[in-house]
């Protein structure tokens, strides 16, 4: 899959890589309640992390000749992006570091969560990102009203898996008897979630200043480092619950 | 009084502090009917007021003299304003309540920054942090009578109710100060000029939001040096207490804050580390903006928005760690370990949001640097024609963007164990107190790299121009630094060998901490190299230099003691360790901090500080220096246990402390030294806009000081960096001619 394309073959390649995407979530759910096996959770985590950096981040643009003008729009977005993701670089040390946290405390035992409803926020912001990518194509293409209805979507998603954690998944572990102050697990994934959940907020916040500066008519198919931003960070958001979800519903023996 | 006069300013200085003091013991005894806090009011009434007769008597009703009107009458209304508060609350009148203490401090601050210009960034921003905190400490407060809980606590308020409006105090700083207000101006789809214009010409402009990297890095210079001082006189004062064996000065019948004298002590002691390691990241990001966009050729940093946002942000950081002494202070020293740390008071909560917060500062400053680095360097900059400081900044933000999180997840989650009880560091609960310290030291470890990196980089940068002799070995200097920037990251639980941790982790620890004297053995080989037949010439940043060689090379031969298991054993905890650390910090950044200071001085003002007195603060600090870091060595391997308020007089350490505690006052009274050299010059030091010190840096080919974009004329690099005494060489050709030429 080439990296420059028309319209439809930009959004034909997201869906299938969104497809590869869903496989492997399914995969991982079926691997992790029969057998088990951390090693296949973990590569193929690894594997939907690289998908997502690749066909949605464009972690390849890094790379892009944006010429010798200093004062050229393409050199500035050249800078903003590098900028982007070094801001991104030291976030994930933020997720590491709760990782470590995690492996640290609970080893290979998990708290006893609802898997099922796990795999349904999964789904719910794996799908976001797939609309998110599909709005920013069509900006990149110029279809202003593409964009709309792609980001709006996602925007919606976004706050259905904000809902499903915090209003959902927190009462129902509470009421297991999984609190903050019940034990090491469950601060453990109190922090984990929340800290997501926190970045998701922002995300969401992020995509409506964008929302609204597009309907001002700020961005154009050359000029769009606005949306380009919030689409990336939010696929980094959704690339760190691709390592989140396992490790909290899907490893190891239950506590 | 509108001339000025020093002769009448120290005059003036004199009768106020007599009279203030006079005054100050007068107060206490009449309101308590004992002389317990003679030494303590007196001294700061006394401090207060004869800067502000000093600054009177020279310069009449200048701008300064507002000011310190403004820190007196506002730091006694405030303290007024919190006794009333008090006695509102608790029903009793308390005089020493740290409530009064800490209306006194903020808005003593904030008065002053009022006096001084008014109202601009600082002063809204001091008023709005002040507003914020209240507003969510009340917020807490009121959602907690609402739950049926107690709202008021030991300080006023609660626990969470001082998180919460510490925080809040934060954002609503940013917010009121300007520092975000063409963001909030993007976000709603406004476009702002890529530049603004300067809103003020004179120093005015150093207190209000600047874009300009030059202001900035001169603004981060200055809070720099502001809590080097403070930070200086917390260590005086423990070190006073240390000076003899038994409680003599921080006794047991002191209470002011909270907190009797030694727990003042343990108190000072913490956030004289803390408050260092905030100055030492806010002075080299002084340096680095200042110097790295020059160096390269750049209009300005990459994102100058960002770059201002990165220092004021570390103002209300500032402010927290100041609230955290007063708001009963905390005992951990300034690791915060855990389980001590859970159960500190609410001022180790203070201290954790203020350093959170400086944390953010230190983070987005490096990934500025690295981005400006990267996209913003000059025609024919290739990388191995960089000057050797970029290198060096580059290094040391690669570790602060990235560990840096680490120290703030850290405190975060000792935070939220205090606010919620989530029990991560609770063995109780299934937590592990050692996962904090691996936490803490991957980042605390790395992070004394941040400290010397750009330092080592100040050394290598200007050894050449004063040895007037090619660098020696450039391509090892700029990888050594990054050698020992990706090493750093592999050797954090060398601090941990006596914590517990798994035995087998202590081997592979010990050599990979060795494994740093290679990269750095490889920079004194060059400094040696390069001084070697070299026509050596020695004026003040010279001087620094080569004191940073020398005290850097005790804080490296001191380390392998104590990186090897077998001896750290003996030494952990001991003043052996204190000696080292001092050695190293002050040989990688306090040395090269201030020849980088005299060096570039010129460069910022057009004139250069006096000679006389630089060499003065040299000769007076670095013998000071030697005895205090060889002595704390000394007792340290006798077996001097570190950061205790008191110790046995049968170890007869009495003699060497008493030395200690005077050579830590003379050290005081070099950098006091150069500090009246360091404002005098600006006003009166000797005129000096050429290049002073015939370097071939670009930065020294135009006329000092720097026009507000840099360089009228873009240049390009034709030659390597650090060819001195070459004939015919040139490192960088200005596209078009320029006035004063190549040297």
């Amino acid at each position: 899959m080439s990296h420059t394309q028309d319209k439809s073959s930009a959004f034909s390649q997201g869906v299938l890589v969104f497809v590869y995407l869903a496989v492997l979530t399914l995969l991982e759910y079926f691997v992790a309640v029969t057998f088990n096996a951390v090693s296949i959770l973990v590569v193929v985590a690894v594997i939907k992390a690289a998908l997502v950096m690749y066909y949605y981040m464009h972690i390849y643009k890094l790379n892009e000749d944006s010429g010798d003008d200093q004062h050229s729009d393409a050199y500035k977005t050249g800078t903003n992006r590098i900028g982007l993701w070094l801001f991104l670089l030291s976030d994930a040390f933020v997720f590491a570091g709760l990782m470590t946290a995690r492996i640290n405390l609970l080893g290979l035992t998990r708290p006893h969560l609802n898997q099922l409803l796990g795999l349904a926020v999964t789904a719910v912001l794996l799908i976001s990102s797939f609309f998110m990518n599909r709005g920013e194509t069509a900006m990149a293409h110029g279809d202003k009203k593409g964009f709309f209805i792609n980001t709006l979507i996602t925007f919606v998603l976004g706050l259905g898996f904000l809902f499903g954690v915090v209003a959902v998944e927190w009462p129902l572990a509470a009421a297991e008897g999984l609190t903050p102050s019940s034990g090491v697990a469950g601060a453990v994934f109190y922090m984990m979630t929340g800290m997501h959940a926190f970045h998701v907020f922002t995300g969401l916040l992020f995509m409506l200043v964008v929302l609204n500066n597009a309907r001002k008519g700020v961005y154009s198919a050359e000029k769009h480092w606005g949306v380009e931003a919030a689409a990336v960070y939010w696929h980094f958001i959704d690339l760190v619950w691709i390592f989140f979800y396992p490790a909290l519903y899907l490893i190891g023996k239950l506590l | 009084m509108k001339n000025s006069s020093p002769a009448r300013g120290w005059l003036f200085f004199a009768v106020g502090l007599v009279a203030a003091y006079a005054a100050g013991v007068g107060l206490v005894y009449a309101v308590s009917g004992s002389l317990t806090y003679v030494h303590l009011v007196p001294i700061l009434l006394a401090t207060v007021v004869s800067a502000t007769t000093l600054s009177w008597g020279a310069s009449g009703f200048s701008p300064l003299t507002k000011g310190f009107l403004g820190l007196t009458l506002g730091g006694l209304a405030g303290y007024g304003l919190g006794l009333v508060i008090d006695l509102l609350v608790q029903g009793s009148l308390d005089w020493v309540t740290p409530v009064a203490s800490l209306f006194s401090l903020l808005i003593g601050f904030t008065a002053f920054f009022l006096g001084v210009a008014g109202l601009n960034a600082v002063s809204k921003g001091l008023i709005w942090q002040i507003i914020g905190t209240l507003l969510g400490a009340i917020f807490i407060s009121v959602i907690r009578v609402a739950m049926g809980l107690a709202w008021s606590g030991p300080f006023l308020f609660t626990e969470p109710a001082w998180v919460l409006g510490g925080f809040m105090g934060v954002l609503f700083f940013l917010a009121g100060s300007g520092s975000v207000s063409d963001w909030f101006k993007w976000a709603r789809g406004i476009d702002t000029p890529e530049h603004h214009e300067e809103s003020h010409t004179g120093w005015e402009k150093y207190l209000s939001i600047s874009l300009d990297h030059k202001v900035i890095g001169i603004q981060y210079t200055i809070t720099a040096l502001f809590l080097i001082s403070v930070g200086g006189l917390f260590a005086l004062i423990f070190r006073t207490e240390l000076a003899a064996s038994q409680l003599q000065f921080l006794t047991n019948d002191i209470k002011l804050f909270g907190q009797s004298g030694p727990q003042l002590y343990n108190t000072f002691m913490s956030l004289h580390g803390m408050i260092m390691i905030i100055s030492i990241l806010l002075g080299i990001a002084g340096m680095m903006n200042y110097a790295v966009p020059l160096l390269l050729g750049a209009q300005d940093m990459a994102f100058p928005r960002l770059n201002a946002f990165s220092f004021w942000i570390s103002v209300p950081a500032s402010v927290l760690m100041l609230m955290s002494l007063i708001l009963g202070g905390f005992d951990t020293g300034w690791t915060g370990y855990p389980p001590l740390s859970a159960r500190a008071p609410v001022g180790m909560q203070m201290f954790f949001l203020g350093v959170f917060t400086a944390g953010w500062s230190s983070i987005l400053g490096a990934l500025n640097t690295i981005v400006t680095v990267l996209r913003m360097r000059a025609k024919g900059m290739t990388a191995f024609r960089m000057p050797i400081f970029v290198w060096a900044a580059v290094a040391t933000s690669i570790i602060a963007l990235t560990a840096t999180q680490l120290i703030g997840l850290a405190f975060q989650l000792v935070m939220f164990q205090r606010l919620l009880g989530m029990g991560f560091f609770d063995p109780a609960k299934g937590g592990n107190p050692v996962l904090f310290q691996h936490l803490f030291w991957f980042y605390s470890h790395p992070a004394v790299y941040v400290f010397i990196l750009p330092g080592l980089g100040i050394i290598s940068e200007l050894l050449p121009v004063f040895a007037r002799k090619p660098l020696f070995g450039y391509r090892w200097i700029a990888m050594s630094s990054m050698a020992i920037a990706l090493v750093g990251f592999l050797v954090w639980a060398h601090h941990m060998f006596t914590s517990g941790m798994n035995e087998y982790l202590r081997v592979p620890f010990m050599y990979s901490t060795l494994l740093v004297a290679i990269p750095t053995g490889v920079k004194f080989f060059s400094w040696v190299a390069t001084l070697w037949k070299g026509k050596i010439w020695a004026p003040t940043p010279m001087l620094f230099v080569l004191g940073g060689v020398v005290v850097f090379l005790l804080g490296g031969l001191t380390g392998p003691p104590n990186a090897t298991v077998s001896t750290d054993l003996h030494l952990h905890d001991t003043y052996f360790i204190v000696g080292h650390f001092h050695d190293t910090i002050f040989g990688g950044f306090v040395f090269p901090f201030f020849a980088a200071l005299y060096y570039w001085f010129p460069k910022a003002t057009g004139r250069r500080m006096s000679e006389t007195l630089g060499k003065i603060h040299f000769w007076l600090m670095t013998p000071s220096f030697f005895i205090l870091t060889f002595g704390m060595m000394r007792i340290g391997l006798l077996g001097m246990r570190r950061r205790i308020v008191d110790y046995d007089p049968a170890l007869n350490f009495d003699a060497t402390h008493l030395v200690l505690t005077i050579s830590g006052y003379l050290i005081a009274i070099s950098v006091l030294v150069f500090i009246y050299n360091f404002f005098n010059s600006i006003k009166n030091g000797e005129k000096a806009e050429g290049n002073v010190w015939n370097s071939r840096s670009p930065e020294w080919q135009v006329p000092s000081p720097m026009p507000t974009h840099n360089y009228d004329q873009p240049f390009e690099v034709v030659g390597e960096p650090y060819d001195y005494g070459l004939p015919g060489s040139k490192y960088v050709e200005f596209i078009t001619p320029v006035k004063s030429g190549q040297k």
